[in-house]
């Protein structure tokens, strides 16, 4: 296993490399003058060309890439344009808000999608199937954002029943905070796995083996979940990877909607603010979950059916 | 006792329903001893004035810094006579305009205990300023900054200056700072920088915002509410939101159509304060490309825009302006004070005559280039729209504000609209629009003068020169109202309109005074909350 892990790590290193070269050419063709965005549009042109200077941004664009590559390899980002703090510094504190919104969103999406997909499977076309289909449709079809403002509205503003903005200090209060940030990510997370479960399950309990086990005699819960779902977990295992890393990236708007901390909030200022530094760590360090997770979901496979280990 | 699962459950959900509704069942409204401000940015940069870049943060540095003069509060000063005493006592200058002379207030205390600021505090402050700020050229004009007594500072000027204290001494950047707090602190003074102002710093956090609390040995009195709170939110519904519900007292405004409207109508007890004038709302128009390097067409275009409906559909933050400066600046005028053929009364029937007299019968078509950001958005809709009727049809490419303000400055826009805000010192913004020095050039390196007015049609050039040498105000305003007369007829930037920087505030805060001009933000100090 330890060997199998190894190799998937060292599969990912020409990907992360490939992500560092892209990062490094989009912000370089993005229009926009880092130095004009952090001195403001009235800055003056003796101002600008000092900014420049200092932050490199007069070197040629190759000496430009291998600062870029030595400082992401050695995990040096340097320091913030527009804040002047480390951006490891801003790194550190707000990942886990968004490592701890996408946790509380994943375990809802989780807790709602894979009951709810079981109860639409076992009643087929009946009304539970037809009301969790329209629902995973409208959940599938709202926005992020959209969803996110509207709860506020609701549930916020006119009930009073959690703070609009900031994630809280304080286990108790964070959970209280993280409420309706974490059901607006959650919301598409149970349309997505309750689907994916519906349809695994639908496709498992149709195989010869679960009409076996009926015909054995088994009670039908056993069928079920037994039978059923355990068989099922392959593609669900596959969709719950996909789902934390959109969930991940629908961080980014509900961050901003909420007023959050977070990954992706920092990362949407940097960009209106061209602040590369900033930019190229954030892209960076989503592109190592994804790579990450992906990993992880490939050693989750490589658990759960022994055939792809020994591929 | 036996608990069944069912039991269980229904304990654990209404448990978790309890922990998670109680906070929100038992929330007040934000405590009397503390105004909570949301601003429209994604978090702060720098609390050192001579550092900050971006508007927002302003707000916290406005509350602990002071310059030798303020204005009176609430206002702008738009001439050096209306400027109050502030950390200076008294001032003179000699007759020839260049040796200022400022006597220091004693007895004025630094924040957390840095001590009493001397004469050699203001020298450090203005020499920070002059070499090592982000704004430095607005102090290129002082020669020389020095200590002639514990409390008297003498400034040496290259060339006189009759709006010198607006020009020079009230800028952000001329805070004056505690020279031994600079030294013991180095580069965490960015984030933990100590002033003379009513509130000192309490925390500077780069993700969230700042905290403030009063100075309590404030020399004028401490302040009534005990802390500050400086809110980053970026996002328009969030923080409008959050004003609505209380948990915020002030925010700062969304300047586009209606916005105002719809906050009222959800809570009518809202108070709005807002500066007049706010941003300068221009229109830069490229002399080097055709059609515009042609004044036909660029008179058309003026004729053809309507300043009155493009203020009205902001209102009410839309003030209508009908040259460069708005008209109670020193060297602004009203419509009545300018000669008829200037004015440029809105007439689309006259927009098209002009147009076929400069060889376009059936009218123009061009693109233009506009930032996404709400303010600049509408105002060139509206532009757009109403240009339309005359024969002038402006394709508009909305883009990045960053990117909009990248392109200008490598001259790739056609009809540039540029929202800035300025002090009553018209020389500063005329040299930044109108001098050949500051022409737009394609590489990047050139300034915010988009028309290449001065370069494309030379002669202003002379007249700035002359509105520097000034010794007298009445001598500067005058030769500035020369410039403005120029400008409308050469027609190289055309105000549309100003629009006022607003800020909506609960009912709870009073100011303690009215807010009617002055910068993007303002005190706190005399506040009171209920």
């Amino acid at each position: 296993m330890a060997r199998y892990i190894f190799v998937r790590l060292l599969d990912s290193i020409p990907t992360i490399f490939l992500v560092f070269t892209l990062v490094f050419i989009a912000l370089r063709i993005l229009p926009g003058d880092p130095a004009i965005a952090v001195l403001g549009d009235y800055a003056r042109p003796e101002s600008i060309a000092r900014f420049r200077e200092q932050f490199g941004l007069n070197d040629p664009l190759w000496l430009q890439f291998l600062k870029f590559l030595k400082d992401m390899v050695t995990l040096n980002f340097g320091n913030s344009f527009t804040k002047g703090v480390p951006v490891m510094d801003l790194i550190k504190y707000n990942l886990p808000y968004t490592i701890e919104l996408t946790i509380v969103a994943m375990l809802i999406g989780i807790a709602g999608g894979i009951p709810l997909g079981v109860w639409a499977a076992i009643n087929r076309n009946k009304a539970p199937d037809v009301g969790f289909r329209t629902f995973s449709l409208i959940g599938y079809a709202i926005p992020d954002f959209y969803l996110g403002a509207l709860l506020l509205i609701i549930f916020a503003l006119n009930l009073g029943l959690f703070p609009i903005t900031g994630a809280g200090s304080g286990f108790a209060e964070r959970m209280h905070h993280i409420v309706l940030p974490a059901t607006t990510l959650a919301l598409l997370k149970i349309a997505f796995i309750g689907r994916l479960a519906r349809t695994s399950l639908l496709e498992v309990l149709g195989k010869d083996f679960v009409r076996t086990a009926r015909a054995k005699g088994a009670r039908e819960p056993r069928v079920i979940y037994r039978h059923g779902l355990r068989n099922a977990l392959m593609p669900l295992s596959t969709g719950l990877g996909l789902s934390v890393l959109s969930t991940l990236s629908g961080s980014v708007a509900v961050e901003l909607v909420f007023n959050r901390p977070g990954l992706g909030r920092l990362l949407i200022d940097a960009i209106s603010e061209r602040d590369y530094p900033v930019i190229q760590a954030g892209i960076i360090i989503f592109a190592s979950i994804v790579v990450v997770v992906n990993l992880l979901m490939e050693v989750v496979y490589a658990l759960i059916d022994p055939r792809i280990r020994v591929k | 006792m036996r608990i069944s699962r069912r039991t269980l459950l229904q304990t654990g959900t209404a448990s978790v329903a309890g922990t998670l509704l109680m906070p929100g069942i038992i929330r007040a409204q934000s405590s009397s001893d503390v105004i909570r401000l949301g601003v429209a940015a994604g978090g702060p940069r720098s609390i050192d004035p001579n550092q900050t870049t971006q508007g927002a943060d302003n707000w916290a540095t406005e509350q602990m810094f002071e310059q030798l003069v303020r204005p009176r509060d609430g206002l702008f000063a738009a001439s050096d006579d209306e400027f109050v005493p502030t950390l200076a006592t008294s001032w003179e200058a000699s007759s020839d305009g260049l040796t200022w002379v400022f006597q220091i207030r004693e007895g004025v205390q630094f924040h957390k205990g840095f001590g009493e600021m001397t004469a050699e505090d203001v020298v450090h402050s203005f020499n920070r300023a002059r070499f090592d700020g982000v704004n430095t050229a607005v102090f290129g004009n002082i020669q020389n900054v020095e200590a002639t007594g514990q409390y008297e500072v003498t400034f040496t000027l290259r060339g006189p200056d009759p709006l010198f204290l607006g020009s020079t001494i009230f800028q952000n950047g001329a805070s004056i700072v505690s020279k031994r707090a600079e030294e013991e602190k180095g580069s965490d003074f960015n984030r933990d920088s100590i002033g003379t102002g009513p509130y000192e710093l309490v925390t500077f956090d780069t993700s969230s915002g700042s905290r403030l609390t009063r100075h309590e040995d404030y020399w004028d009195g401490a302040a009534n509410v005990r802390d500050i709170e400086v809110v980053y939110m970026a996002d328009t519904t969030a923080r409008t939101l959050a004003l609505i519900a209380g948990e915020l007292d002030i925010i700062e405004a969304v300047r586009a159509p209606g916005w105002i409207d719809q906050v009222m109508q959800r809570d009518s007890s809202l108070l709005v304060d807002m500066t007049n004038p706010g941003s300068f709302m221009t229109l830069h128009i490229n002399l080097t490309q055709a059609p515009f390097d042609d004044p036909l067409v660029r008179k058309a275009i003026a004729t053809a825009i309507d300043t009155d409906a493009v203020a009205n559909a902001l209102n009410p933050m839309g003030f209508p302006t009908i040259s460069l400066s708005p008209p109670h600046y020193p060297t602004g005028f009203s419509r009545e004070q300018l000669p008829e053929d200037l004015r440029y009364d809105y007439n689309p029937d006259r927009a098209r005559e002009l147009l076929s007299e400069a060889g376009h019968p059936n009218g123009i078509r061009f693109s233009a280039n506009v930032s996404q950001r709400e303010d600049y958005r509408s105002t060139m809709l509206i532009v757009q729209e109403l240009m339309r009727p005359a024969g002038i049809d402006m394709e508009l490419n909305v883009m990045d504000h960053s990117a909009y303000h990248g392109a200008n400055r490598e001259d790739q826009n056609s009809l540039a609209l540029h929202a800035a805000s300025y002090p009553p010192v018209p020389l500063d913004y005329m040299m930044r629009y109108l001098s050949s020095g500051a022409a737009v050039k394609a590489d990047g390196t050139g300034g915010g003068n988009y028309s290449h007015y001065g370069v494309a049609m030379p002669g202003v050039d002379d007249k700035l020169e002359q509105m520097q040498l000034a010794t007298s105000f009445d001598e500067y305003v005058s030769v500035g109202r020369e410039i403005e007369l120029q400008v409308q007829e050469d027609l190289p930037v055309y105000g549309v309109m100003t629009l006022g920087f607003t800020a909506v505030r609960s009912s709870r805060v009073d100011l303690g005074y009215e807010v009617n001009g002055g910068y993007a933000r303002w005190r706190f100090h005399r506040a009171t909350k209920s």
